[in-house]
């Protein structure tokens, strides 16, 4: 493996990215418009709810329109990341194998393709938890943005997995607006979960400690370090799905 | 031998598309593929790039490789510059030496007013260009090529015969596959890819 080779990789990753005037659109457009939303519609009306991945008893109080907030933010993260996630790996298939065929390490593209992401990561993670602290204060900004990062963990390498696995993009967008709409835009929203039948189920879908790492630091005091680890290791199950299919796309028999 | 293909097969399905070929190509030999569209020029071509396996038989290659394939394979929104710093990366060529390389083949091929523009902004042509100059980058001992000079004007055309001639009198063995071959003079030796097998 070589650095100068992942160096390269990575910043040609990027540029290709950055060059996509519709993805910083996107980007951009996306959050703002969910929040926006989220302004307009959503009530102050005051709602107590159980914090999940907490002890039983952790009951907090939040107004509709804050808990919405914060929900909008997570899965605007999670879309947005996979998304991208998708694009990376489906997008440059054939000429990633060709650069494999002469002399690229998968290991070494895979690395400079997860490198990239982590920048988009970190980049969006940020915008979307300022845009959101200015729509409605956070108890606890840093963490709240590291909580946006570890759904991008998650949902980015969902969205490596789905795009090795998938070779149509419309295919491979269905699938990711699906599981984000399903998992992080109603699931795990405390206003359904509160109240929802076989939770266990809900409890095993990827946003669900990104999620409630993202409640804990928005409006409590309590540690999210437990949620925190669990969503690594949930990333780390889609990065080794995506790895597993990534080599086996690239494989050269030598 | 620079390259040594032994009873190679692939089926898809029920579809026999290869079945027990064998050749061998050496240095500074030039030989061509021809078939009719689907008759498997492609599938031996990435059997014996490695980017495919086949069902049975062996291929042995040996020296660099250099792989041209028939669609041309390239990310839309990198510079022409930028294809060759990644795919030198690739190579595993210095950065000084890959520059003197790219400057030579643009200069050769005549697309040096493109080096600082995106691929999708190229012509069909300029790209094919760009997808064979990037199988020439390492000074290939051996090259294989997919259909090479599909939408080359006929000043490109020659410039393509005159670089492999070069390359041919330094020892390099080159493979090429088409489905139209008028100058049958330049090849020391043509296959016909039919049923599966070489004629």
């Amino acid at each position: 493996m070589k650095s100068r080779r992942i160096y390269i990789g990575i910043s040609m990753v990027l540029r290709a990215l950055v060059r996509r005037k519709i993805v910083f659109i996107l980007m951009l457009v996306i959050p703002a418009v969910f929040l926006g939303v989220v302004e307009f519609t959503t009530s102050e009306r005051i709602l107590p709810f159980r914090l999940a991945s907490l002890d039983e008893e952790t009951f907090i109080e939040i107004s509709e329109k804050r808990i919405s907030f914060i929900f909008f933010a997570v899965a605007s993260a999670g879309f947005l990341v996979a998304f991208l996630a998708l694009n990376l790996i489906q997008k440059g298939r054939g000429v990633n194998k060709r650069l494999v065929i002469c002399g690229y390490h998968p290991l070494e593209l895979l690395i400079a393709i997860l490198g990239a992401l982590a920048f988009m990561i970190v980049g969006i993670a940020l915008y979307i938890g300022l845009l959101t602290h200015t729509f409605y204060p956070v108890e606890h900004l840093p963490a709240f943005i590291f909580s946006l990062m570890l759904i991008g963990l998650v949902y980015g390498c969902y969205g490596l997995a789905a795009g090795s696995l998938i070779r149509g993009e419309l295919e491979g967008i269905l699938l990711i607006v699906l599981l984000v709409n399903i998992d992080v835009g109603w699931l795990q929203n405390p206003l359904f979960y509160a109240e929802a039948q076989n939770q266990i189920i809900i409890r095993f879908l990827p946003a669900y400690y990104p999620a409630q790492s993202a409640i804990i630091t928005s409006f409590t005091d309590y540690s999210p370090a437990s949620a925190n680890i669990y969503s690594i290791g949930y990333g780390a199950i889609f990065l080794l799905i995506s790895m597993l299919i990534f080599f086996h796309e690239m494989r050269v028999k030598s | 031998m620079l390259l040594t293909a032994r009873h190679i097969s692939k089926s898809f399905g029920r579809k026999h598309v290869l079945r027990d070929i064998s050749f061998e190509l050496q240095a500074g030999s030039l030989y061509g593929i021809v078939g009719e569209n689907g008759s498997g020029k492609s599938t031996l071509l990435k059997i014996i790039v490695g980017a495919w396996e086949a069902d049975s038989g062996t291929i042995s290659l040996n020296g660099k490789l250099g792989y041209c394939p028939q669609e041309a394979l390239l990310f839309p929104l990198l510079t022409v510059a930028e294809h060759f710093r990644y795919f030198a990366a690739a190579y595993g060529i210095p950065k000084d030496i890959m520059k003197k390389r790219a400057d030579h083949l643009l200069d050769h091929f005549n697309f040096k007013k493109y080096e600082k523009e995106k691929v999708a902004n190229l012509s069909g042509g300029t790209q094919q260009k760009l997808n064979l100059t990037l199988a020439l980058l390492p000074e290939p001992d051996l090259l294989v090529l997919d259909e090479p000079y599909n939408g080359f004007d006929w000043d490109t055309y020659l410039r393509f015969w005159e670089y492999t001639g070069q390359l041919r009198q330094q020892g390099c063995a080159v493979l090429v596959v088409t489905h139209l071959l008028s100058e049958r003079e330049r090849f020391d030796r043509i296959y016909d890819l039919k049923n599966g097998q070489l004629m």
